[in-house]
């Protein structure tokens, strides 16, 4: 008697489940990736039970990411602008390119690593990874489309339509669905493998240079550098002189507060020898410049960062050892990760065509 | 046995969602409240392109009108509130349909009637949304993460700017520059159970009230910040109640 209570329990339960699947059936058959956090990092910040990578997901976005058709004139894609071969950022430009041969007002910075960041631009004004792609697609400068015509295009195109369903199921193509895919994408894009890390995971050594570069980053740069994302993702003035045309005032521009006035993200400093040039409207060229900002031409005023306060000294020495071990955030696999490049082509080896030359 | 409580287990987990909303749903009737938004200038209906004059005395045309409406609860005669299940609606001067809001309420007479002028913080970090919240409605910053609340564009006379034109986007939920009001329309004495709420939205109470606002020494707000505050200070007082069908 008992038992076939229990039975009919069970019974009605799995009914229930049953029930609740097959009205969710609209949700097609996917495949779930897995995130994998690298050893002793900390947990990302994006929230995956919002968007659970799928291969349908990743693939669908990695389309996106590379469509120009995004673009207002059909000529820019996100990948016009973040370059695999330069660690996704604008390679070898101070400041990356729009539709109508317009200029935006920073660098485009390297992509990578996403899921640990909570803000995004140099200001921080966006507050989540699926929101971020809306502002290059609808800035004037940059991509200078409308959503409602990004979406109507994407509609219009049969494999979009498929491809969609396959990730997300259902009919609709929403802005919601869009943003998702693209996070899927650059979520995958996960810079771990430098030789700074094999040597943290115990599976090569420093030379000596590198090792000692490595001392003295531990005692000049780390505290906003932090290891192991390079970031400590916080926003401070290192000293650049307000660009009287660009007129950036950085992270104030968010939130209004003057004590905010030109600071900017602390940027990354993984795969720092692929990503210059350098600063958030990339006026450092190479690394000597940024060392000779810190220790010569910086300026100390209002909102400088107080640990820069007397400049940063250097010495030539430590500028050489500091930039051999800045070598080793280096990540080669990342930027020649087929995986990662436009759907559908293999990575030659050689770099893209660069369309702003 | 210990396999069966796994079952039961599994189905519970496999059920629960199916019984969670079941839960969150309040002592709803099928009773419907239609809420009628009336666009006006002052004494008279809102009409694009007519003249107006703003308390401070500045003569203005409206070119465009919408504002976001969210949370709504009700309030009946014991004093208790009910939170309606939570929805966004985009009212806008240039669609219609979008000034009749339909909702289920409990059946007790309503005393007053809240809401949300704008769109919760939550909502404003929390990704991209749909429906209303669709940012290619054009009520979202891209570059500032967040909801524009309300939006007025037009024409200003004398105006030293392209087309005389002015375009307040309000929008902000940060601590110190929150545009969120809470509004509350009380209905006096209700003899009945209600089934129609009209209310007027006043464009002029955008330009006075709290601070005065002259177009022509700030003809643009695109950002939060204190301009956005002291708008939204002022257009909070828009609403007020013209009729109630019983």
């Amino acid at each position: 008697m008992m038992r076939r209570k229990q039975l009919g329990v069970i019974a009605a339960l799995c009914m229930a489940g049953i029930a609740w699947v097959s009205a969710e059936n609209k949700i097609p058959k996917t495949h779930p990736v897995k995130f994998e956090v690298p050893k002793g990092w900390p947990a990302p910040v994006y929230d995956f039970s919002k968007n659970p990578l799928t291969e349908e997901g990743i693939e669908l976005g990695r389309k996106l990411f590379y469509d120009t058709r995004l673009s207002k004139d059909g000529s820019f894609s996100c990948g016009s602008c973040h370059q695999q071969f330069g660690a996704f950022n604008t390679y070898d430009h101070n400041l990356s390119h729009g539709i109508n041969n317009s200029q935006t007002t920073r660098n485009a910075p390297g992509l990578f690593n996403l899921a640990w960041q909570k803000e995004f631009m140099w200001d921080g004004g966006i507050n989540h990874l699926d929101l971020q792609p809306l502002a290059p697609i609808t800035a004037p400068d940059e991509m200078g489309e409308n959503l409602e015509n990004v979406i109507q295009k994407i509609k219009s195109d049969k494999e979009y339509n498929k491809m969609f369903k396959a990730a997300f199921g259902g009919d609709e193509i929403n802005t919601q669905k869009l943003g998702k895919a693209l996070s899927q994408f650059v979520l995958q894009l996960v810079s771990s493998n430098s030789k700074y890390d094999k040597v943290m995971r115990g599976e090569a050594s420093f030379i000596l240079p590198e090792q000692l570069g490595y001392d003295i980053f531990k005692k000049k740069c780390v505290s906003c550098h932090s290891e192991p994302m390079f970031t400590d993702y916080s926003y401070r003035n290192i000293g650049m002189k307000a660009d009287p045309f660009l007129k950036d005032s950085g992270r104030m521009r968010i939130t209004g507060s003057s004590g905010d006035s030109l600071k900017f993200k602390v940027p990354s400093l993984r795969n720092v020898a692929l990503t210059f040039p350098y600063g958030h409207d990339g006026r450092f060229f190479s690394l000597l410049n940024v060392f000779d900002h810190y220790r010569k031409n910086m300026i100390t005023e209002g909102t400088t960062d107080p640990l820069l306060k007397n400049k940063m000294p250097l010495s030539n020495f430590e500028i050489g050892q500091l930039t051999a071990f800045l070598y080793t955030l280096t990540d080669s696999s990342f930027i020649k990760n087929p995986r990662f490049g436009p759907p559908g082509t293999e990575y030659s080896g050689k770099p893209p065509v660069d369309i702003h030359q | 046995m210990s396999r069966h409580i796994y079952i039961i287990l599994l189905g519970l987990l496999t059920g629960l969602p199916l019984i969670v909303p079941a839960q969150k749903a309040m002592p709803l009737t099928n009773r419907e409240l239609t809420i009628r938004f009336h666009h006006i200038a002052g004494n008279s209906a809102l009409v694009f392109g007519d003249t107006v004059q703003t308390g401070p005395g500045e003569k203005i045309t409206i070119e465009k009108f919408r504002y976001y409406v969210s949370s709504f609860s009700v309030k009946d005669e014991n004093g208790k509130t009910y939170r309606l299940p939570a929805a966004y609606y985009l009212v806008d001067e240039n669609e219609p349909a979008s000034k009749t809001i339909v909702m289920k309420v409990p059946a007790e007479k309503i005393t007053a009637i809240r809401f949300l002028l704008g769109v919760d913080s939550i909502r404003n970090v929390s990704g991209i949304q749909t429906g209303a919240l669709d940012p290619l409605k054009g009520m979202f910053w891209t570059w500032n993460s967040g909801y524009i609340m309300a939006k007025l564009e037009g024409t200003c006379e004398g105006l030293a700017a392209a087309g005389q034109r002015f375009t307040y986007h309000i929008g902000g939920f940060r601590t110190g520059m929150n545009t969120l009001h809470e509004i509350e329309i009380t209905i006096p004495s209700p003899r009945s159970v209600s089934v129609g709420l009209d209310i007027n939205a006043d464009i002029l109470k955008w330009f006075s009230g709290k601070q005065d606002i002259r177009i022509k020494e700030t003809p643009v707000c695109h950002s939060p910040g204190k301009l956005a505050v002291a708008i939204a200070d002022n257009y909070s007082q828009m609403f007020s109640l013209k009729e109630v069908q019983q």
